[in-house]
């Protein structure tokens, strides 16, 4: 992340200015964090070797690793959400990235009209909208999809009841339902980006998909770092429309990793277990993350 | 503002209102998809207060009418007390967030202190855990430990600062020039006073975007609530909207009516913030 | 800036009036409703240091609206129980349906479990396993058990420990549109008197088949399939997760032959080939779309006559015609005894923090006061069912249910062919064929029904799942009569 911190010399035991400074800032935020997420998450990772019972759990080291690493599912579901996130991630931020980008040239007013017709969506709840996608998605001849294919002469779909539609049409949702907040987050990027170093360019003659290229997507390279990471997160975590939409079926073709976790910890009370599959989720997804930010290279810094 | 990204000086003033006016209608275009299931629920919420069937699907009801509406409303005593819960818990939320998550972000992105590195490769870590195996030791810790059922603390405090909002602020915090804050500091500047009077004024735009994000995850939260709430009075609206659901119905626009007043105060807010959105402060504006 | 610091302050002054409000007095209730909160505050205000003589209690229970109205109900009768016991006091926790078991089992996990949860036969097993569930019956008042039907207490019990009361017993078979039934030749009448067998209901499904309408219609969306499978299962022979000698059913022969029939279904026509959600079922009945739908029970004729009264008003579903609602049993393999799909949801006792001996005492008095009685008959009534009490019984008789007579000796008689799961299945067992339906069975159904595995691949799918949880021991792969 930051460049590495000058380590060398005794300054190990010299509290700084600085180190105060910073602890200051971060002492709020730092309380909530130990107590609201770094004690759930450590008692997730010791009840993962446990064959948890509210009342006398017995340790069993391993076995709920190993239960997890021998169950197909675990590896089906796996497989369905790396292809979720493959396709949905870096379609969206290309998505958003457009759409902030091709928002910019218009004056003020016209821009905060696009601006807030593409992030209105996301103020609707999730299990609203889920209800509402099922409507589209109604497999019968009347389904609105289906009528707009029989409209085209097309065959009517089965949606989200056949292994071929199915995993399609949570993604389409995604990618029509989920870019508000990115679009917003890019435009505030964008906005950010000095003039100077347009009008610099532009002397240069560059051109601009030049401009694009060389200032514009460097220059946003924390914010898509930011979303990348963020999107991949939630992504593999998915977890609402496989519960709402589908229930992981037909043939578990939509069960996520989410929704396993989610079914063995609360429908089968298997909760070792649970947390034994969440933890090495998190493992995945912080290998996925290292990688994204190796790439990345370190922050930008000016 | 980054128009510069356009070319201004182009020979034809006609290129560049044909340039836009393509732009534009694509963007309408598309703007109206990702708004189509939204105004389908819009619509479907003034539809009558009955079972549907499939063989009647349509963008638009056939008769319009408030009857949805007043079905949410009638259907319990508390329903207004559920907007205002959820209000509230937004609300704090909102506030404690953009508060602290902005200045560790900052810590994060601009101090250099002991631990700092480490301790921001612990929160991004901890994102990475799934909510789901969390909220077990949390439902310990705030029924058993804390007692706090029933409590607006318990609906608050899980979210109050959340990593995601730390990391957002750490990322933009990263793209504000160092000189800035390293000149404020030769001029005898504190940090408190650096982050308050040069950082803050720098970053309406992402506090904008933060707290609407909040407000909206805080609002839509449906299943920490749904814990550690058992008395209606202390539901959450999306608590509240799940009564909703019947097991052998299909009540699609009062549902759809309960979704549209559960959007509405986020519509309002959204509105009320848009402004910090087009602002947009351009950092080089203040440098010079 | 001076504005977002205006609205951000302004937002703290509304937190802190809301902090303020939150606790004693709601600012913003509705004026039209009467100060009436919940009858129990929660925690955090026990008196200091009750008498010792008092040994005053709270009983948590968690109910889902088991009837429409079961919550308003449970207040009524809790008045009623502490009268008789003033030192007891009872909180309730109602959920939704959706969320009842997350909540449940979120709560359990925590050590925090209600004293009593509604809970259905199938998640016992779950609860056992965790260790929560108790042995009801050292805290039972004396001789409470023996008003309860040994076949009902069975679906409560597992490896011959009792965890619960049960509520009631329900069926879930099929329903149909009587007279669509007798244009297609059906004899409504002798179906609902002696059964049918799977041509019978081929026959009738094929000729019921015109137009618009599907001779049958089952809800099959998303997880509403394992209804198909538990259903029709019953009717080919599997009438649990478990034969009387303890093998896992779904590997039978029988399982064999449902899917084929299943196959041939699918195939024909005779059923949409697209999914149904479970809402549009009834609804495709009621504007007749549909001759006969599953999956059904007796109650569905109460939503019937409402939708046909409201067909003058224009209160029912739009398109919706005359429908005379008809109960029907599942069509019966050949070779095999008849029997209906059942189907306990009772009433189990959890183990929390809280639980000391005298306050378990306090927990089985209450629980079989809400189980039997009164209490029993106004909650079965409104789910046209029978009571699974004497008490209840003796309570009920004489209630006018409006109900179809043809109807009601159809359910009597469906539930008097239900056979009670063997009483001997561990948890272990019950826990491990819950999943094998959620992973396994289910799943591969749905492929099924969308025409893209074949009946065999999935029964082989099955079984050898099933060898791997059970072993070849453990699993059935005989006929089951």
């Amino acid at each position: 992340m930051r460049s590495k911190a000058p380590a060398l010399r005794d300054r190990r035991f010299r509290i700084t200015l600085e180190d105060l400074n910073g602890w200051a800032f971060i002492a709020v935020a730092m309380a909530v964090f130990i107590v609201m997420t770094v004690y759930p998450v450590a008692s997730a990772v010791i009840t993962s070797f446990q064959n948890y019972k509210p009342f006398g759990a017995e340790w069993v080291q391993f076995d709920n690793y190993k239960t997890a690493l021998t169950n197909d599912l675990f590896y089906k579901a796996i497989r369905n959400t790396a292809v979720y996130t493959l396709i949905t991630v870096p379609l969206s931020l290309v998505i958003a990235f457009g759409v902030a980008v091709m928002i910019l040239p218009f004056k003020k007013k016209t821009q905060s009209v696009f601006k807030s017709l593409y992030y209105i969506p996301a103020v609707a709840s999730g299990v609203a909208m889920s209800v509402v996608w099922l409507w589209l998605y109604d497999s019968s001849p009347s389904g609105l999809f289906n009528q707009l294919l029989a409209f085209l002469h097309l065959p009517t779909q089965n949606w989200l009841s056949s292994s071929k539609t199915a995993m399609l049409s949570l993604i389409l949702m995604s990618l029509l339902s989920g870019q508000g907040s990115s679009i917003i987050i890019y435009i505030a990027a964008l906005m950010g980006i000095d003039n100077t170093y347009f009008e610099a360019a532009e002397l240069d003659g560059a051109t601009f998909f030049q401009k694009l290229r060389y200032i514009v997507v460097p220059l946003c390279k924390p914010t898509t770092l930011f979303l990348l990471v963020t999107g991949i997160i939630n992504s593999f975590q998915v977890f609402m429309n496989a519960y709402m939409m589908t229930g992981g079926g037909p043939d578990n073709n939509t069960t996520m990793i989410g929704l396993l976790i989610f079914n063995n910890a609360f429908v089968y009370g298997k909760y070792g277990l649970a947390c034994a599959q969440a933890i090495m989720l998190a493992i995945v997804i912080a290998a996925l993350t290292a990688v994204q930010f190796k790439v990345a290279g370190d922050d930008v810094e000016y | 503002m980054a128009s510069g990204l356009y070319s201004q000086h182009l020979r034809d003033p006609k290129v560049r209102v044909a340039r836009n006016l393509v732009m534009g209608i694509f963007l309408f275009f598309f703007a109206a998809v990702v708004l189509f299931p939204l105004v389908y629920m819009l619509a479907w919420s003034f539809g009558p207060a009955q079972e549907m069937s499939s063989g009647s699907y349509a963008i638009f009801p056939k008769t319009w009418s408030l009857d949805s509406y007043r079905y949410f409303f009638k259907s319990n005593q508390y329903s207004v007390k559920w907007l205002w819960n959820s209000f509230v818990v937004a609300a704090a939320t909102v506030v404690s967030n953009v508060i602290f998550a902005s200045m560790a972000g900052y810590a994060f992105a601009k101090i250099r202190f002991k631990g700092g590195t480490f301790l921001f490769f612990l929160i991004l870590m901890a994102m990475m855990i799934p909510y789901q195996v969390t909220q077990v030791p949390l439902y310990i810790l705030f029924v058993n430990k804390f007692k706090m059922t029933n409590t607006f603390a318990a609906l608050i405090l899980p979210g109050c600062v959340t990593s995601y909002n730390i990391f957002l602020s750490k990322q933009f915090f990263s793209g504000i020039p160092t000189s800035l804050i390293e000149n404020a500091k030769v001029e005898g500047a504190t940090q408190f006073r650096i982050f308050r009077s040069i950082i803050l004024p720098l970053s309406k735009t992402v506090l904008a975007v933060m707290a609407i994000n909040t407000f909206m995850g805080s609002w839509n939260t449906f299943f920490w609530p749904f814990l550690v709430t058992s008395l209606d009075s202390m539901y959450t609206i999306q608590v509240g909207l799940k009564t909703f659901k019947f097991a052998n119905g299909t009540l699609l626009s009062p549902m759809m009516a309960g979704a549209a007043i559960s959007a509405l105060p986020m519509f309002v807010l959204f509105f009320s913030l848009q402004k910090y959105f087009l602002e947009g402060v351009t950092i080089g504006a203040v440098k010079g | 800036m001076k504005k977002f610091f205006a609205l951000l302050l302004s937002l703290c002054m509304i937190l802190g009036l809301a902090a303020c409000g939150g606790n004693n007095d709601q600012p913003n209730s509705t004026p039209d409703t009467p100060k009436q909160d919940a009858p129990a505050p929660a925690e955090g205000d026990k008196t200091p240091d009750p008498e010792p003589a008092a040994q005053e209690d709270t009983i948590v229970i968690m109910a889902p609206p088991v009837t429409g109205d079961y919550a308003e109900l449970l207040a009524g009768w809790i008045d009623g129980f502490q009268k008789e016991y003033p030192h007891l006091k009872v909180e309730v926790i109602s959920t939704a349906w959706d969320d009842h078991s997350s909540k449940l089992s979120t709560m359990a996990l925590s050590g925090e479990a209600p004293d009593i949860a509604e809970v259905s036969y199938g998640a016992i097993g779950t609860y056992v396993e965790m260790g929560v569930a108790m042995d009801v019956k050292p805290y039972l008042p004396e001789g409470a058990l023996e008003d309860y039907d040994q076949n009902a207490l069975d679906y409560m019990t597992l490896d011959n420990t009792l965890y619960g009361l049960p509520l009631y017993l329900t069926i879930q078979a099929l329903g149909g549109n009587r007279q669509m039934m007798t244009d297609a030749g059906v004899d409504v009448d002798k179906v609902q008197a002696e059964g049918w067998t799977y041509e019978e209901f081929l026959k009738a499904i094929e000729t019921g088949t015109k137009g618009d309408t599907y001779g049958f219609v089952f809800a099959n969306a998303a997880v509403a399939t394992g209804d198909f499978v538990s259903i029709f299962g019953v009717g080919a022979g599997i009438t649990a997760n478990f034969t009387k000698d303890l093998k896992y059913a779904y590997t039978s022969e029988n399982m064999k032959t449902l899917l084929s029939s299943v196959e041939t279904m699918v195939s024909s026509g005779w059923m949409p080939n697209y999914a149904v959600e479970a809402g549009q079922r009834l609804v495709m009945l009621e504007t007749g779309n549909a001759m006969i739908t599953g999956k059904a029970m007796p109650l569905f004729e109460n939503n019937i006559n409402k939708n046909n009264a409201g067909i003058a008003t224009g209160e029912a579903v739009e398109g919706s015609v005359e429908v005379e609602y008809a109960f029907l049993p599942v069509p019966t393999m050949e070779g095999v005894t008849e029997s209906c799909f059942g189907t306990v949801d009772g009433m189990i006792m959890l183990r929390n923090n809280n639980s000391t001996e005298e306050h378990l005492k306090n927990v089985g008095l209450f629980l079989n006061y809400i189980c039997s009685g009164q209490r029993a008959a106004d909650t079965v009534n409104q789910l046209l069912l029978a009571c699974v009490c004497q008490s209840g019984r003796d309570a009920q008789a004489g209630a006018d249910l409006g109900q179809d007579p043809r109807n009601a000796e159809a359910s009597t008689r469906c539930i008097g062919i239900v056979q009670a799961p063997p009483t001997g299945i561990t948890s272990e067992q019950a826990a491990n064929a819950k999943t094998l339906m959620d992973e396994t069975i289910i799943p591969k159904f749905q492929a099924l029904l969308a025409g893209e595995t074949t009946a065999e691949a999935m029964y082989d799918e099955v079984c050898s799942k099933a060898v791997a949880l059970f072993g070849a021991d453990g699993c059935e792969t005989g006929f089951i009569k």
